[in-house]
């Protein structure tokens, strides 16, 4: 008789949210399987991914209550930790979800896409970025990147009609595959140094020990930075964001751009933050290249860009560059700005693919600079939302991209890495430069022309994404105004153990 | 005094007029202009206000507000004015008004986004002036630059693009190591004393001590880059020319009347209270760039053929001028840098202003295509000439006050360096004349013989100007009284803190503080504490 | 030089040879062959056949069996130890292993109604 096996105790409460991704999701396909192609289906799809959502965001909510008022949750044999910490970015993730959803109701409709399995999809990848921002071990962070990504490279390729959102998915695939890969290496190699995947289990290890060879642990960090970079698209790991965020289907652009990078910084902050504290001087070099560069390339590139989602997606990969320099810190204030960064940005890049997804007409391949030439002329309201999130992205005071850079910068001032400072500020200029740009093409007529005119009229904006729309610009606008209490969340949220 | 918070009023009645004109339908263009005027008048109305009730006793910062704003940067809203940024808030304030009314014809295209983007431009401007908080103050200068360029690229003329994309990258990357300078500052503050704070008081009380020398000079080298950009100091002067040709006439005047002046604004206001000893090692550089730009000026505007470049380049002689006087480190020096600040606005703004209306008549600023227009014109010639004639330095008008004070000043404390910039009046006689010669002397061509005279709008838009300008140069006193006592408070901190000895003329005694303001109240700006 | 940056000293020998190794096999390249650009050479298939739509060995369905047939595979190597160890995993156990298969079983009830299961 063998003895009994002790399983780990569960505190469901505490996993519940990613478990109301997931049923959603399966209810989802399930309703899909039962009802078929009735015109019921689609709509009862829609309400259940946002119940699920709302359900989630719920259980936050009650989950910050709960930490806040004692301490971390940490549940499933010390492998999923719940703190101030996971919960904001799970808050960060829950929210671009939700807009993604909204916004995809319109748009699925309008390109003929009308499948809930692209909402079932959208909520699996959420209930793997919720498990990023809770994964107290390489295993879970392991298991969260893979159900994150999996999904995704699926919906990329979702509008299989479009060449460019087929070559997004097999490109997305491919790499991102490969960079699993290496950041499996890395669990492995780290696991040999140290004898554990458990997070805390490792800082530990490292602080009661001192390694005689230090190669394979080092070798180890460097393999997970370098599978983590690629989620957060920072460079020299950004190849495949342009054309990715290029093809894709704009709501998932925008779900990609927003939470997958708030998934992946979540995990680079905890992930070092945790486990390696006492390597900061082996990989804080790697980190300030890392910054240097995705700012450098993020901003140059973009400059030269003709194509709006591509200039959007290399000013991703400069925005990368500026939390990156908030985690290069390795300070509490720069965790601080990090997270601020984080939540700002997340609405600020899912209000502008929201305006590129109501702004172009059936096809959602028009995204040129030129289609966009005078749009706030003949759509006052939509072109005025457009030029408010590039100038937010800008860093144009008064807006939220204002608080997020200001703190950023603070943050690398206080830990005197005036370097890095002064390189970002100047790619801050850079990267005016290019929103301005667009904002002005966007306010000046172009040239009369009949090819230049939309093929149909202008649509009216459908309900929901105007929803999206507002909800973004007035949390980007009441950050950079009174950001006082979101300076003050985002500083609860920094203390990781 | 009342308890009105009249600083918040005038910085947030222009912003206040942006909105509104947003929200009104663009099909109705009069009504736009008409609340256009409402709100740029209304804001004079309050800077008048101001002028009326500033106490010329007070020689530290008045009608202080002081709010908390964004507490985990430990930045907060505080404004104050003082002497030396009185007059920069009742010049743009007067500008703002006269240049609506200027363009009041000129841009038939949209006139609803002109409008608010030229509110949101005066908005800007008077928080830069009013801010005493470093990160409010850097946020008024970065706003600045959005309206600014939607003014010259949607606005502007055959190269905008060009100019427009020149001044963005010229003043944000000055504005951008700004940023970092400030930051750097406030955190090391944070590090020596534990108190995060950007209050431009509390670090100038200790950053005379509190930095190694390195440290800041380091420092005064970024502002300096920042102001010296926007001013224009010769090596970082290009766009200035480009961005005044291309502007439309009411940017031209915005720009050359307020905007340069924020450079020579901040190595007043920042530069000597937060790195006095920087400022006092360096200011030999400062004034040999100063004078570069005093002859560079004159000599290139005399070679210029298109006249608003003419006019574009003697803002630059004339912000030589500036940069000398207040780099002399003397009072006289500082006085007459400051009344610059205040008369070369009118006076070019009148320029300006009178080069737009002939430009609106001829659609051209070749110097070539004029000749003789005063044939046709009389009037226009004859204010292209009071403008003139003021803008150069005579006697009687308000530029010959500002340009002598700033020489004498110098003068008295590094004597080769007037001599070269006295040079420099005479040149700027030379261009300007014959510049003069060129456009409204001569024969007259088929075209300029039917242009039509001055209106009486186009009349009340410069008068107000040469008004002023006229007023100062005969009572210069008026300013002055208000302005001094700012400037004597800067050089006798910057004597306090690093043991420099202000040179004075034989006979003058000694600069010293008021009856009853002790030398380490003075260092503090007032503000209370030990 | 420290010692902690003489630990690195390697790595940067290691770049520095890769780096030069991959030069020179590029540039090796480019100075022997010669060049002769043809529209053909950019197309992804030099024999000129479209990338889409044609047949290849094998037909595209057997793919989606290879799938099915991997989750079940799996699926038995979970339940393998589970069964051996059923006892002492208890209820506990049983219910996890059930709601594992019942999760499953719904993926092949979507593959069924999708149609997956029919050849033609």
């Amino acid at each position: 008789m063998t003895p009994p096996i002790s399983t780990p105790s569960i505190n469901w409460l505490a996993i519940s949210p990613e478990i109301a991704l997931a049923a959603a999701g399966v209810v989802m396909v399930m309703l899909r399987s039962v009802l078929r192609r009735r015109p019921i289906t689609m709509p009862l799809c829609v309400v259940v991914a946002i119940s699920g959502v709302v359900a989630a965001g719920a259980v936050e909510y009650r989950l910050w209550q709960v930490v806040d008022h004692h301490r971390a949750i940490s549940t499933v044999a010390g492998m999923v930790r719940v703190d101030l910490f996971g919960i904001f970015l799970g808050v960060v993730v829950l929210g671009a979800t939700l807009m993604t959803l909204l916004l995809s109701v319109a748009y699925l409709r309008r390109e003929g896409l009308d499948a809930p399995e692209y909402l079932a999809l959208v909520l699996l990848s959420a209930a793997g970025m919720l498990a990023m921002t809770t994964a107290n071990d390489l295993i879970v962070v392991f298991l969260a990147l893979e159900v994150l990504s999996i999904p995704l490279y699926v919906l990329a390729a979702f509008d299989r009609r479009r060449l460019s959102s087929q070559e997004a998915g097999i490109k997305y695939f491919v790499l991102g595959a490969f960079s699993s890969a290496i950041f499996l290496y890395g669990v492995a190699l780290t696991y040999g140094a140290t004898g554990t995947t458990s997070l805390t289990g490792i800082a530990s290890f490292l602080a009661h020990n001192t390694l005689l060879d230090q190669g394979t642990l080092l070798a180890g960090i460097a393999f997970l930075l370098v599978g983590l970079g690629f989620k957060v698209a920072a460079v020299p790991f950004h190849m495949w964001t342009p054309d990715v965020y290029q093809g894709a289907p704009t709501p998932i652009t925008a779900f990609m751009s927003a939470a997958t990078k708030a998934a992946g910084f979540a995990a680079l902050l905890r992930v070092f933050g945790v486990a390696f504290p006492l390597y900061r001087a082996d990989w804080r070099p790697a980190v300030f290249a890392l910054a240097v560069l995705s700012l450098v390339v993020g901003s140059v590139a973009a400059v030269v860009q003709t194509d709006v989602k591509r200039m959007l997606a290399y000013s991703s990969i400069a925005h990368a560059g500026y939390i990156l320099i908030g985690f290069q810190t390795a300070t509490s204030r720069g965790r601080e700005a990090a997270l601020l960064y984080l939540f700002v940005y997340s609405f600020m890049t899912v209000g502008a693919f929201a305006v590129l997804t109501v702004a172009t007409r059936r096809g959602d391949d028009r995204h040129s600079l030129d289609d966009y030439r005078g749009l706030a002329l003949e759509r006052p309201i939509v072109g005025g939302l457009l030029i408010f999130f590039v100038l937010a992205q800008a860093g144009i005071p008064f807006t939220g991209g204002f608080i997020a850079k200001l703190e950023v910068f603070s943050a690398a001032a206080q830990a005197h890495q005036y370097v890095l400072l002064v390189i970002g500020v100047l790619a801050a200029v850079v990267t005016a430069y290019f929103y301005l740009r667009i904002a002005y093409t966007v306010l000046t007529p172009g040239e009369e022309t009949s090819s230049a005119k939309p093929l149909e009229t202008p649509r009216r904006v459908d309900v929901w994404s105007g929803l999206v729309l507002v909800a973004c610009a007035a949390l980007v606008l009441v950050v950079g105004v009174v950001p006082g209490v979101f300076v003050h969340w985002a500083r609860d949220a920094t203390f990781l153990l | 005094m009342t308890d009105f918070p009249i600083l918040t009023a005038i910085i947030a009645t222009p912003l206040i007029g942006a909105v509104v004109v947003t929200m009104l339908p663009s099909r109705r263009p009069e009504i736009i202009k008409a609340v256009g005027y409402g709100f740029t008048i209304a804001t004079l109305g309050l800077a008048c206000w101001l002028l009326a009730d500033f106490s010329t006793k007070n020689i530290f910062f008045q009608f202080v507000e002081n709010q908390p704003w964004l507490p985990g940067i430990g930045s907060r809203y505080i404004v104050g004015v003082d002497g030396i940024s009185l007059f920069m808030v009742v010049a743009t304030a007067l500008l703002m008004p006269l240049s609506l009314l200027a363009s009041q014809r000129y841009p038939s295209q949209r006139p609803k986004a002109f409008t608010a983007w030229f509110l949101l431009l005066e908005f800007s401007l008077l928080g830069i002036f009013l801010s005493l908080d470093l990160i409010m103050f850097f946020v008024f200068w970065e706003i600045l630059l959005v309206p600014m360029y939607f003014l010259i690229q949607g606005w502007g003329h055959e190269r905008r693009q060009y100019a427009a994309l020149k001044f963005f990258l010229y003043t944000a990357v000055g504005s951008a190591l700004m940023l970092a300078c400030i930051l750097v500052l406030g955190f090391l503050h944070q590090g020596a004393t534990g108190v995060l704070t950007f209050d431009y008081r509390v670090l100038a009380a200790w950053a005379y001590h509190g930095l190694s020398l390195t440290t800041e000079t380091v420092l005064f080298l970024g502002f300096m880059i920042a102001f010296a950009i926007k001013l224009p100091l010769v090596p970082f002067h290009t766009w200035l020319p480009d961005a005044h040709t291309e502007a439309p006439t009411a940017g031209s005047v915005v720009l050359a009347g307020v905007i340069i002046k924020m450079g020579a604004y901040g190595f007043l206001r920042f530069s000597f209270e937060l790195f006095p000893h920087a400022s006092v090692n360096l200011a030999p550089l400062l004034l040999t760039l100063g004078v570069i730009g005093i002859l560079y000026g004159a000599v290139v505007a005399a070679m210029q053929k298109n006249l608003k470049r003419v006019i574009a380049y003697s803002s630059i002689a004339h912000m030589g001028f500036v940069i000398v006087g207040i780099f002399s480190l003397t009072v006289l020096g500082l006085d007459g840098a400051v009344f610059t600040m205040l008369s070369h606005p009118l006076t070019t703004g009148a320029l300006f202003l009178v080069v737009g209306m002939l430009y609106e008549r001829r659609h051209t600023y070749e110097i070539s295509e004029y000749g003789g227009v005063w044939r046709s014109a009389p009037m226009l010639t004859a204010m292209f000439m009071l403008a003139m004639v003021a803008g150069i330095g005579l006697p009687g008008f308000s530029g010959f006050i500002g340009e002598f004070l700033s020489l004498v000043g110098t003068f008295v404390s590094r004597r080769p360096w007037a001599i070269a910039g006295a040079i420099g009046v005479i040149f700027a006689a030379v261009y300007m004349l014959w510049a003069f010669q060129r456009v409204f002397m001569g024969k007259p061509s088929a075209i300029t013989l039917r242009m039509p005279d001055v209106s009486l709008r186009e009349v009340i838009v410069v008068a107000p100007l040469l008004a002023l300008s006229l007023f100062l140069g005969l009572y210069p006193k008026a300013a002055l009284d208000r302005i001094e006592p700012s400037v004597k408070r800067t050089i006798v901190n910057v004597e306090l803190k690093t043991g420099f000895h202000e040179k004075r003329p034989a006979g003058y005694s000694k600069t010293t503080l008021p009856k009853g303001v002790t030398a380490s109240e003075s260092i503090r700006l007032g503000l209370g504490g030990p | 030089m420290t010692e902690f940056y003489r630990q690195y000293l390697s790595v940067a020998v290691l770049i520095g040879a890769a780096a030069l190794m991959f030069g020179a096999m590029l540039g090796a390249g480019r100075l022997l062959r010669p060049n002769r650009p043809q529209p053909e050479k950019f197309i992804t298939y030099e024999a000129g056949s479209d990338p889409v739509g044609g047949w290849g060995q094998s037909n595209v369905r057997y793919y989606v069996y290879a799938l099915l047939f991997v989750m079940f595979d799996v699926e038995a190597v979970f339940i393998f130890p589970w069964a051996v160890n059923l006892k002492s995993l208890g209820v506990y156990g049983l219910i996890e292993m059930a709601v594992f298969i019942i999760v499953l079983t719904l993926g092949l009830v979507y593959a069924w109604r999708k149609g997956v299961l029919r050849w033609a």
